[in-house]
Formats: structure tokens, sequence, C-alpha cells
């Protein structure tokens, strides 16, 4: 009769354990902040379906100072999903070979980066002259 | 106790223990084969080995000139019959762990690489980066798994082969992971459980290569062979005798002594060469250049490292970092992290250190040991292909080769014999537990294991290293015997079953003694000096030259119960080279020249 | 060396399961020098002080896979961790996470070999030749595909560091996807298609979500995160097609 009784540790609150899973929560639970700002969004696509007043009204309550806040708080954590999706980018997609090489991972999250902050800037500005 | 009835049992799951099974596997995929091994396959020893693997490759090259290299480089106590097979075979061996997968580094034209190695005449030393071992271990490892009739026993302990009717009808083992007894029947056995070199102290070698297999043989009244040859190597890391291969070399590296100097020069292994040239300087074999590290210091020439002891210096900085980083991965990385220095900018302290076991269980050319049914391969065997000195590469080479000419034996005999008694067989295994339960299960001893072990090691060291003398190899056989004695009286902290190491560790202790035993004796025995067994007495010095008339000889270590070994001597096979004198460098290239024109 | 021997307290997990309900920490004090690992520390204590200490380790070059343990944490090969790294603080060593222990720093591997078994490790070959038909040509760009993947020693240290295979064992998890890959990758093998099936089961890449520690914590930069996520497409580009073309797709 075996003796062997092995013991399997408990996985609660794994993600408490390690500084990196705890990274790891904290960009995945700014994904809800995306999805929270695409529902405002939404909502606004519905408003302007309902009427110029329903409209209206909902461009007024984007700008009260507590929906400036909130903006705020989505952009914070919009902005920290996407540098936090670029920074893995590295192992979710398949080796980039260019003249031969394999490009380094710090060069991959630093040009998509830079290629989500100038598209970003590009949709500020086109917004911005359709604003004025 | 568990029974598995297999027909045949491979002890060792290391390349040649692999390769073995593999080659049963496909002679005949009714047979069924046990792979025991007390280790996951992968963790074996072959795993550590860096360089390559030999074989003819180059149109340049020729299986005659590989023999030459092979026979003089073991100072004519090879078996030439056996090395005759064996470069023959080797690059057909080699060719078939390319079809399996193993990813040998490659020209730019796809084909197979080859570099140089110390000892060989031309480049012929087939290679992974410097992870050769490890991708040949785990390309046959993978392989095997596609063969169904292989059934593997990981982490199973072997504790005693069974002997009836006069051949060898199993094993018995641990299950290390619940302590319980299995035994295995076969109707032939092999053993490819590796070297011995942890019993000296400062070795290159990993903790399980204790020699398990050479004394389960040698138990049973096979001969332990030729055990007084024991390889240093020339660049070991100082303390831990982490390896650093003799690729570093082979690619250009110098070895140069506190002044930084290329002492090689002073000892026959000259002229300077800038750029690596086969069986020149660095490129000399390892006996040789060992040698040459121990007079170095007798001559106050090494460098006296405050933590590290007496060192030379291994010099690459001229490689530049690139060629390193591609053709020395692994040594970079261990030089970063286990010294904390940069190969490409600064030197690197080494020394020689113990690295390889010649000698082991004699087999004859088929593989076949004195005990019918009973094969060895790899470091635990002596086939013969060493002689007194091992040429770096021919051994992961000879894991293969070998390996599968056992396997195909093996399977050959299992299929001619009929299968045993099983109910004997199986009162043989409930004694044989019982002796070894034993073992763990007494009380009252005082005696540490770890002291034991290491004053084992220590002695070894002092009586067996690069130069010996009549008095120190006595003091060591004294102290073995002594050790022998106090080994009765072990005691054993750990006293349950599952995963026991405390008990595994003392029955390896066992198996040890026993070797280092053999090894001691048979190099007192041997009055005289060649390749790595190097003498400095004898009247007149007598010993310390190589002897043909007394000692072109074998050396059979016998088990004697409760006793040292009894020492034989037994012929060695010679075919086609006579012993000449053993020259390298300029010296060395002149005596070729002179064989070849004698031979016209 | 005997002049600077300090002494650095190491804490251990132990679990012995013929007399523990469960693992509880021991703590030992241990002289070392500065060479000294993380894993000499472990031998020296089972040399020393208590003989049942029970641990794997066999080659002491970071190249054999056996001595992986959680380390402050943090799962590293004790054989290449530094015991001076840590010195004056205290540290502390586990059985690699998310694997059952059988005793103190052995763990249960038995899950692992399977997997490894699980994913056809060998070349079926593209076109067979014989041996005397010499080997297979591989150009520099070939072998470049599949290099990195043959690096895994199976120490097993990225499956201590993914969440995903201590909430599911069943995961085939990082190594083996790794292995897996190599031998997708490689210019001999014709059989990607037989282990695509594998690859999208319920065991297969879907269970990673890119935590991405895995390739963080590989002794041997395989980056097996990249070795999965690939396949993650791999697996998907290969459902579509099964749609499109009676060809395309495996089954």
């Amino acid at each position: 009769m075996s003796k062997r009784k092995p013991y399997v540790r408990s996985m609660d609150g794994w993600w408490k354990k390690n500084p990196y899973f705890v990274e790891y929560m904290i960009h995945e639970s700014t994904a809800l902040f995306v999805a929270a700002y695409c529902l405002v969004l939404l909502v606004g696509v519905i408003r302007l379906g309902q009427g110029e007043a329903a409209w209206n009204g909902w461009l007024a309550a984007m700008q009260s100072p507590l929906s400036v806040l909130c903006h705020l708080v989505l952009l914070a954590g919009a902005v920290y999903h996407t540098y936090s999706w670029f920074k893995i980018l590295p192992i979710t997609m398949p080796p980039v070979i260019v003249g031969g090489k394999k490009m380094a991972p710090e060069a991959l999250t630093g040009t998509a980066l830079a290629v989500a902050a100038a598209a970003g800037l590009a949709l500020l500005a086109l917004v911005w002259r359709i604003a004025l | 106790m568990e029974i598995f009835k297999a027909d045949v049992v491979i002890v060792g799951g290391g390349g040649a223990g692999l390769r073995a099974a593999i080659a049963v596997a496909e002679s005949d995929p009714l047979l069924k084969i046990a792979l025991v091994s007390k280790v996951y396959p992968m963790r074996s020893h072959t795993v550590a080995a860096e360089g390559g693997a030999a074989g003819v490759k180059k149109s340049t090259d020729s299986y005659d000139y590989h023999f030459h290299d092979t026979v003089g480089g073991g100072d004519w106590l090879c078996e030439q019959d056996v090395v005759e097979y064996f470069v023959k075979q080797a690059p057909i061996e080699l060719t078939q762990l390319e079809h399996w997968g193993c990813p040998w580094s490659r020209t730019e034209d796809g084909h197979v690489n080859v570099r140089a190695f110390g000892g060989m005449k031309i480049e012929r030393t087939w290679f992974a980066a410097d992870k050769s071992g490890f991708h040949i271990l785990h390309t046959l490892f993978q392989t095997s798994i596609k063969y169904p009739s292989i059934k593997r026993f990981d982490e199973h302990f072997c504790v005693d082969l069974i002997e009836e009717d006069g051949r060898v009808q199993g094993v018995v083992t641990i299950e290390m992971s619940t302590g319980e007894f299995h035994l295995i029947e076969g109707k032939s056995v092999i053993i490819a459980t590796g070297g011995a070199g942890r019993v000296f102290r400062e070795n290159t070698n990993g903790g399980i290569v204790t020699g398990d297999g050479m004394a389960l043989a040698y138990r049973h009244g096979v001969a332990l062979r030729d055990m007084e040859f024991m390889q240093y190597h020339p660049t070991c890391m100082p303390v831990t005798g982490l390896l650093f291969t003799e690729a570093c070399r082979g690619e250009g590296g110098f070895l140069v002594n506190k002044d930084g100097y290329r002492y090689l020069q002073d000892y026959g292994l000259g002229p300077l060469q800038d750029k690596p040239k086969n069986k020149y300087m660095e490129l000399g074999p390892r006996d040789r250049l060992s040698q040459a590290f121990w007079y170095e210091k007798q001559k106050g020439r090494t460098f006296e490292h405050p933590t590290l002891g007496s060192v030379v210096f291994l010099d690459m900085r001229h490689l530049g970092e690139a060629h390193l980083r591609e053709r020395l991965p692994l040594i970079y990385e261990m030089a970063e992290t286990f010294m904390g220095l940069d190969p490409a900018k600064e030197l690197i302290p080494v020394r020689a250190g113990i690295h390889y076991t010649m000698g082991g269980i004699k087999v004859d050319a088929k593989c076949a040991a004195s005990l019918p049914g009973l094969y060895a391969i790899g470091e635990c065997a002596s086939v013969g292909l060493h002689g007194a000195n091992r040429l770096g590469s021919n051994s992961l080479t000879e894991l293969v080769v070998f390996g599968k000419l056992a396997g195909d034996e093996a399977a050959k005999y299992a299929k001619a014999v009929s299968p045993g008694n099983s109910s004997s067989l199986l009162k043989q295994a409930q004694a044989i537990e019982q002796r070894i339960l034993a073992l763990k299960t007494k009380t009252g001893g005082t005696e540490s294991i770890a002291v034991i072990r290491k004053e084992m090691a220590q002695s070894m060291e002092d009586g067996c290293g690069i130069y010996r003398t009549e008095d120190t190899m006595q003091a060591t056989c004294d102290k073995l015997a002594e050790l022998r004695a106090r080994f009765k009286n072990i005691s054993i902290d750990d006293k349950s079953s599952v995963w026991n190491t405390d008990w595994l560790t003392a029955v390896e202790l066992d198996y040890q003694l026993d070797v280092a035993q053999t090894m001691a004796h048979s190099a007192i025995n041997r009055k005289e000096s060649r390749g790595a067994h190097q003498r400095l007495d004898g009247p007149d010095g007598a010993y310390t030259k190589r002897d043909d008339v007394n000692f072109l000889k074998h050396s059979e270590a016998y088990y004697v119960a409760d006793g040292a070994p009894r020492i034989a001597l037994g012929d060695v096979k010679i075919t086609k080279s006579q012993p000449e004198t053993r020259a390298y460098g300029a010296a060395g290239e002149k005596a070729d020249q002179e064989r070849k024109a004698s031979h016209v | 060396m005997s002049e600077n021997h300090k002494i650095i307290e190491i804490e251990v997990l132990r679990y012995n399961p013929e007399s523990d309900e469960e693992p509880h920490l021991e703590v030992y004090k241990v002289p070392f020098t500065d060479d000294m690992s993380v894993l000499q520390g472990a031998q020296y204590i089972k040399d020393n002080f208590d003989g049942s200490l029970t641990f794997r380790w066999s080659c002491r070059m970071a190249i054999c896979g056996s001595c992986g343990m959680m380390i402050n944490g943090i799962p590293k090969l004790s054989c290449e961790t530094f015991l001076r790294d840590y010195y004056p603080n205290r540290i502390r060593i586990e059985a690699l996470a998310h694997f059952p222990i059988e005793k103190d720093l052995v763990v249960d591997l038995s899950g692992f070999i399977e997997k490894l078994e699980a994913i056809q490790p060998y070349i079926i070959p593209k076109e067979p030749k014989t041996l005397a038909e010499g080997e297979y040509l591989q150009t520099p760009k070939e072998f470049n595909a599949y290099i990195q993947f043959t690096s895994c020693i199976n120490c097993t240290l990225c499956y201590a560091a993914c969440p995903q295979f201590g909430l599911n064992p069943d995961f085939i998890g990082p190594a083996a996807m790794a292995l897996l890959h190599r031998y997708n990758m490689d210019s001999r093998d014709g059989a990607s298609a037989s282990r695509m099936e594998l690859v999208a089961s319920e065991e297969g890449v879907y269970n990673c979500s890119a935590v991405g520690y895995c390739s963080e914590v590989c002794p041997k930069h395989v980056d097996p995160a990249s070795a999965v996520n690939i396949n993650k497409a791999n697996a998907a580009k290969d459902y579509f097609l099964r749609f499109l073309s009676p060809k395309g797709g495996s089954k």
C-alpha cells in the first residue's frame, strides 16, 4: 500500500502572491474601463437617435464636473491598458523578422506604443477640427 | 511486490540506455522493454556534455585517421577491433540522430558542421552549439516516446541484479515516490548507468554519477576493467568543478599561466600556434594538458587565487562576444552566472578536474559481459574504445554506436532464451528487499553518510590524482578499507518510505566505495605511466615511463567479499597499430610523416 | 575561504506525507561563502542538520532541470541562484508552486511528463529519407525558425509561474506547448496538422490568458508564452480554414 499523500496547495488569492500577477490583474481590470467608456458612447448614440433634445441633454451631462472627472479616470485606465497590452505584445504575436534578425521585444513594444500614440493624436486632431 | 515481465531490461535512461531501448523497439516491436532510471531520463548526465560527438564527416578525413587518433590518444590500450567498428558506425549513428531531429549546428549551405577537438587530426566533431549532450539526450528521450513497447520506470532506483541458472534474469528496483520494491524480470539486461566521477572531490559530474551499474555488475563477478584511468579535464571551474568545454579551445581559446604565457609549448605540444591547429598546443589530448597544469603548479607558475586556489587562465577575449555567443552560449552564461565575469573581456580562471571514467564493466566487442544475458554500454562500460585516455567527443558517439549494438544484441539474446522461473526470481527479489530495507531500519549507527562520502572523495583526490605514487595510492587503499568498515556503522536519519533520498544516498555510497576500491587497487597495481595513469616513482623512476613489456595489458578488478578487489591483467586486442611513442605538436606531425613513409 | 563564513537563515517548507497533515516552515542557520548556491545551502542542511530533507538535483550547472524551487516566492533553478544575493535577509525555499508536493521540495511531475508524451515530440518526417542518403539540409532560416524552442530543459519553472495551470492542472502548459511548436516549426517534420487537435482542445492554448510570467522566469530564454500565443492564432486559422476548404485545416 503506497504511503504517498501528495499535498495540493490552495490557489486562493493567487493573484496577490506575486507582484507580476498583481500587475496582470490591474492590466486585465483596466479592460473594464475601456468597456465602460464604450457604454458611455453607446448611450450617446442612443440619445442621438432619440432626437435633438435628448442629444443636447446628453451633451450637457457630459460637460458636468463629475463627468469630466469620470472621463479623466477612464482615460487613465485606457492609457494604462494600452501600455500594458503592448508590453506583452512581443509574446503574443509571431516573431517579427527584420533584416534576417528577430526584432527585440523592447523595440516591438516601443513601436506599438508609438503607433498607438500617433493614432490617438491623429484622431484627436480630426475631432478637434470637426468640433471647431 | 509489484512484478513486471519484460524481455529486455535497461538500467539507465541516459543517451546510451535510450538509444538501446529504441534499437530493441525497432528490431522487434513485440519485445517488451523496461527502461529503468533513477531520474527522469532527460536529467541523466549525458545532458551536461557540451562539446560534441566525433564522426568522420569531411571529405579530407578518413576512418583510418579517426582510428589512429583514438588508439594513439588511448596510449594503445584500446581494443582495436572495437575502434575499427566504432569509427565506421559513428557517422551513420550521428546521421540517425539528425534524422530524429537533433539540432546539429549547420554550415551556411545547410549541412551539418564539424569543429576541431583535442587530439583529433581533422575537424570531425559534430556539435549542437555547446549543448551537444543536452540536445542528443532530449532528442533520444523524445524519440523514445514514439515506441509503445518501451515502458519507462522513471525515478526507480536499481538495487540489484537477479541471477539464476547462470544468467541474469532481471533487476530489483525501488520506486522512489513510494519506497516500494519492484521486481522487473528480463531475459537480458543492459546496464547504462554512466560513470563514477563523484567518488572524487572536484569533478565535473552531476550528483547522480555514482557508479551504480558498475558496482551492480562487479558484485555479480563481472570484472571492472581499466578503472585506474580517470580523466582529468584541463579546463574546469575551480571549486565547483563545472566544465568549460574543450570546444572553448577548439574555437580558438588559449591557456595561459599567471604570467600570461601559453605554457603548453613547454610540454611537447608546440610550437606556438595563433589559430587552433589540430593536435597542437591547446588541442592536445586531455591527459597531457592536465599533466601540464600539474607541472605549472610545481613550478609556481599557476596563479594563487585567494578563494579559488591554484588556477591557470582560459583566454577567449580575442574571439569576440558575437562568436562566443553563437558557438559557446552555455559557456558564456556559466561564466557570467557562476563566476560573475565576461569571457569576451576577462580571463577565466580554470584548473584540471575529474571528468570521465575511462574504465568500467568489462564487455566484449558486442557489449556482452561475462555474465550471460548482461550487457553494458556508455561510460559505465569498458568496451575498449578509450584505452588509457579518452579523446573528447568520442564518448557521445560511443553512446549511440554501442547503444544501438547492445540493443540489437540484447534483443537477439532475449528471443533466444526461455523465460525464467518467476517464483524463484521473486524469492530472490524478496531477499534483496530485506537486505536493502535493513540498511534503513537498523538503529544505533553513528557514522554519517556525508562524512564518509567526503573522506572518500578527498582520499581519491589525494591518492589517485593526476600524478600518483605508491605511498599516496597505498594510503588511499587503506583509507577506503577503513571507510568500508565504517560504512557498516552508518546511521540514516530518514526512516520513511516516500522519497527517502537519505536511504538511497547510502545505497549509492555503498556502490561508490566499491568502485573507488577498484580504482585505487588497479592504480597501485599498474607499475608504469600510461595515458591518464601517471606515476612519479619506481626504482630509478621506472614507473614514470610506459612499460609495454609488462603493462600493455588491461587491469581487471574482481569482487572479493569483504576485502580488497583481486586485480588481474588481461590482453589488449591489437589489429593494425603497434604501440609507438605518443607525440603531439610538431613531434607528432613528424612521427605521422615517418609512419606514412614507412607504409609506402 | 573559512575566514569569511557568514550565517544565513534558510526557511524551508517541509512536508512529510507520512507524518504531516500539511506543510510547515522550518528555519536553519547555514554558514555560507559567496560562491555558494541555494542548492548548496540545501545540501548543507541535508549533510549537517537533517538527512531527511528531500530535493531533486544533479548537474549543478543549470542544464539538467532538476533543482527548480520557489525562492522567496519566485520560481528559480536553485543551482544558479546564490545565497549572497539574499544575505543578510532570510531566504525562503518551497516546492515549485502549482504542483502537488510529494515531500519537502519534491513535487509530482507525472502530469507534466504525460503532457510531454501527448504532443508527439518527435520528427514525423515530411519526406522520409534513408541514412545512406545522408542528413536533411536546413538553411539558416529554417534552423532559426525552431532552434530557440529546442532549449527547454523541462525544469517546469514556467508551470510554477502559470496561474492558469494552477487553476486548471489539465492545461497542457507552456513547456509542452513550446516543445510542440518546436517540432511544428522544424522543416524536417510534416505532422503539424496531427498536433493541431491538441492545440485547440479543451486542454489546449485557449487556457492561456497571456499572463506572460512563464517567459519571464524561463532560465533558458525559450519564451514559451510566445509559442502558446502563436498557436492560438494557428488554431484559429485552422478552425476557419476547415469551413473554407475541404483540404485546409486538420480533420
